[in-house]
């Protein structure tokens, strides 16, 4: 070792330990002085809502727990498959966020006591006034014969991040003339249109690089359930697809390659993506936040306060009961309101009705995009919807103003 | 009359206390619009126009046309109808009491001189500044992000953005004499102008 090269190794090992020194812990917050927030999850509900309570009051900490480092956008990950996106263009710390001064712990909760109105992280605990809780999804595994044993070669890739890279690579990585299979659960499941944008992007992506290639869509549901008309009409231009609805996988073998729908069809692939049925995340099922279907979380219209515990908020995908789709974009919308009602109700003040929004693109190209946009109003104390508009076709412009809401939304629940 | 002195002297002690980001009628509505117009209306984006300090007249305008369909956009329609929905006045408000940003969006200086060559056809209505005329309905162009200026214009050029409305007739008129890539630079430029 070069004296130059032992010298920075000393230094950053050195800057290493202060690092680790200084980063805040759990049981740095075991006591709270003042009001306190804390917020599980740090995805499009949970890291919209913790920057937007500090928006709203400052005088309020919020604590938030993410065990991952980075964010991954799951919307424009499928352009990643397809190679149109690398995933670093799409990866994002929460750097900018602890500016806004949230405390971002790279912990996983995993219990929540309500009646102490504390979250536990292993053996140290959080106390909170109010809780967020934006657990995302959970796979139900068991629900495929096989799956569960092959959890790490059977790949979702419904989570951005490693196996977006890993799915990417095994598309790549498929002889000119194979089959890539990919199945779809049924509703209700994160993001109803991601499956069909996703088909878009793995057909261009064979159409262009690997032409005697198919892919074959096995849909639980019987026929698209988002966006219908639109994804048709972009499917004209790829006739390497093999859609089939109403065809649930049932079983899953990596050793022959080859899936099993409920009818008994046997399907021989080179690639997999299998989408498992879902549930919500799994601390909301261990905090019994689940309604009597254990899937999923009810909750008040104007606050997302859970319907079975006080002072516990829930948003985003785990939600149900609220006529709008499991997207990126409601949960952000959810993020803000909550957050709202959070600060209002800490401060004994009347929460303001307001109802979320729905904006949502698929890339149907590497060039194109088709978008359908729900809106809300708030009748009776429930959410109902105004209106749904589609886009009349898919277009270059759509395309463009889906890269504007990504930028924009982006930073509006991470900085 | 007691009742409206008193609740006057509410509003006026409650006010300042209360003057937080997120207060004030319209903020709670505005935070669903700030997914893509950007926090307090701030857009960040090349597609997506700056709403803060926008006149409430022109926001007005704007909402009502895209609520009824004059305006054509699959996503600002439902979203319009969800503003008017929660109170299209208080939102408004909020939004002219932000604070006025310019774009981040940068353009190519080449692309700018060549607007700003081309600009006096703008002028003329704009004015020399590009500020605009509220009396007579003209909005300010200057730092808007170029994405939704050139877009505007496409608009306007293809008769796709409020298609007879008499009070346009001139600038969409101008349009279809300008050739789209001078479009571009127009928008470049007045989108550079502070």
């Amino acid at each position: 070792m070069k004296d130059s090269t032992r010298r920075e190794f000393l230094w950053t090992s050195g800057l290493g330990l202060l690092a680790a020194g200084c980063a805040p812990t759990v049981k740095d917050y075991a006591q709270k002085s003042g009001r306190r927030v804390v917020v599980i999850g740090g995805g499009w509900g949970g890291a919209t809502a913790a920057k937007y309570v500090r928006l709203a009051d400052p005088s309020i900490e919020v604590v938030l727990l993410e065990p991952n480092r980075q964010f991954v956008s799951c919307p424009f990950s499928n352009l990643v498959l397809s190679g149109v996106r690398t995933i670093d263009s799409i990866t994002f710390g929460y750097d900018r966020l602890r500016a806004q001064g949230v405390r971002v712990l790279h912990e996983a909760a995993t219990a929540i006591e309500p009646d102490a109105r504390r979250v536990r992280v292993g053996n140290d605990s959080l106390p909170y006034d109010r809780l967020i809780v934006s657990p995302g999804v959970e796979f139900q595994w068991e629900q495929v014969e096989g799956l569960a044993a092959n959890q790490d070669r059977v790949l979702h890739a419904w989570k951005a991040g490693p196996q977006t890279v890993e799915l990417a690579r095994q598309l790549q990585a498929m002889p000119d003339g194979g089959v890539f299979v990919l199945t779809i659960p049924p509703a209700a499941y994160r993001c109803p249109p991601g499956p069909y944008e996703r088909t878009c992007q793995v057909a261009w992506y064979l159409k262009n690089n690997k032409p005697k290639s198919k892919l074959i869509v096995l849909d639980a549901n019987p026929n698209i359930i988002s966006k219908t008309a639109l994804f048709r009409a972009a499917w004209a231009n790829y006739p390497n697809i093999d859609y089939r609805g109403s065809n649930k996988v049932v079983k899953v073998d990596p050793g022959a390659r080859e899936v099993t729908t409920e009818l008994g069809d046997k399907v021989k692939y080179d690639v997999l993506n299998l989408i498992p049925p879902q549930r919500a995340g799994t601390i909301a099922v261990s905090a019994d936040l689940v309604g009597a279907d254990k899937r999923w979380c009810e909750v008040n219209h104007l606050t997302y306060e859970s319907v079975k515990h006080k002072n516990i908020h829930v948003i985003g995908d785990s939600t149900i009961g609220l006529p709008v789709p499991k997207s990126g974009n409601v949960a952000n919308a959810m993020g803000k309101i909550s957050a709202i009602a959070v600060v209002n109700l800490l401060n004994d003040k009347p929460v303001p009705p307001m109802a979320p929004g729905n904006t949502c693109y698929s890339w149907v190209s590497d060039r194109e995009a088709i978008a359908v946009v729900n809106a809300y109003k708030i009748e009776g104390g429930k959410v109902v919807q105004i209106e749904q508009k589609l886009t009349p076709g898919q277009s270059e412009m759509w395309a463009q103003n889906a890269v504007g809401w990504a930028n924009s939304i982006w930073q509006d629940m991470l900085g | 009359m007691p009742i409206v002195l008193i609740s006057v002297l509410i509003l006026a002690l409650a006010g300042p206390a209360a003057a937080g980001p997120l207060d004030g009628p319209g903020a709670s509505t505005a935070v669903v619009c700030s997914a893509c117009h950007g926090f307090a209306g701030q857009s960040q984006s090349n597609t997506m126009p700056i709403l803060a300090g926008m006149p409430p007249w022109y926001f007005k305008k704007a909402i009502q046309d895209f609520a009824a369909g004059k305006r054509t956009s699959p996503e600002m329609e439902p979203y319009a109808k969800q503003v008017v929905q929660f109170g299209l006045d208080d939102v408004a408000a909020y939004f002219a009491a932000q604070k006025r940003t310019t774009t981040p969006v940068t353009s190519d200086p080449a692309a700018i001189e060549r607007g700003r060559q081309a600009s006096a056809q703008c002028t003329l209505c704009h004015g020399a500044s590009g500020k605009g005329d509220p009396s007579k309905g003209v909005p300010d162009l200057t730092g808007q992000p170029p994405g939704y200026l050139k877009n505007q214009m496409l608009l306007f050029k293809a008769d796709k953005r409020s298609p007879g409305d008499a009070q346009l007739k001139v600038v969409k008129t101008l349009m279809t004499t300008i050739p789209d890539e001078q479009l571009a630079d127009l928008a470049a430029y007045w989108s550079s102008v502070r």
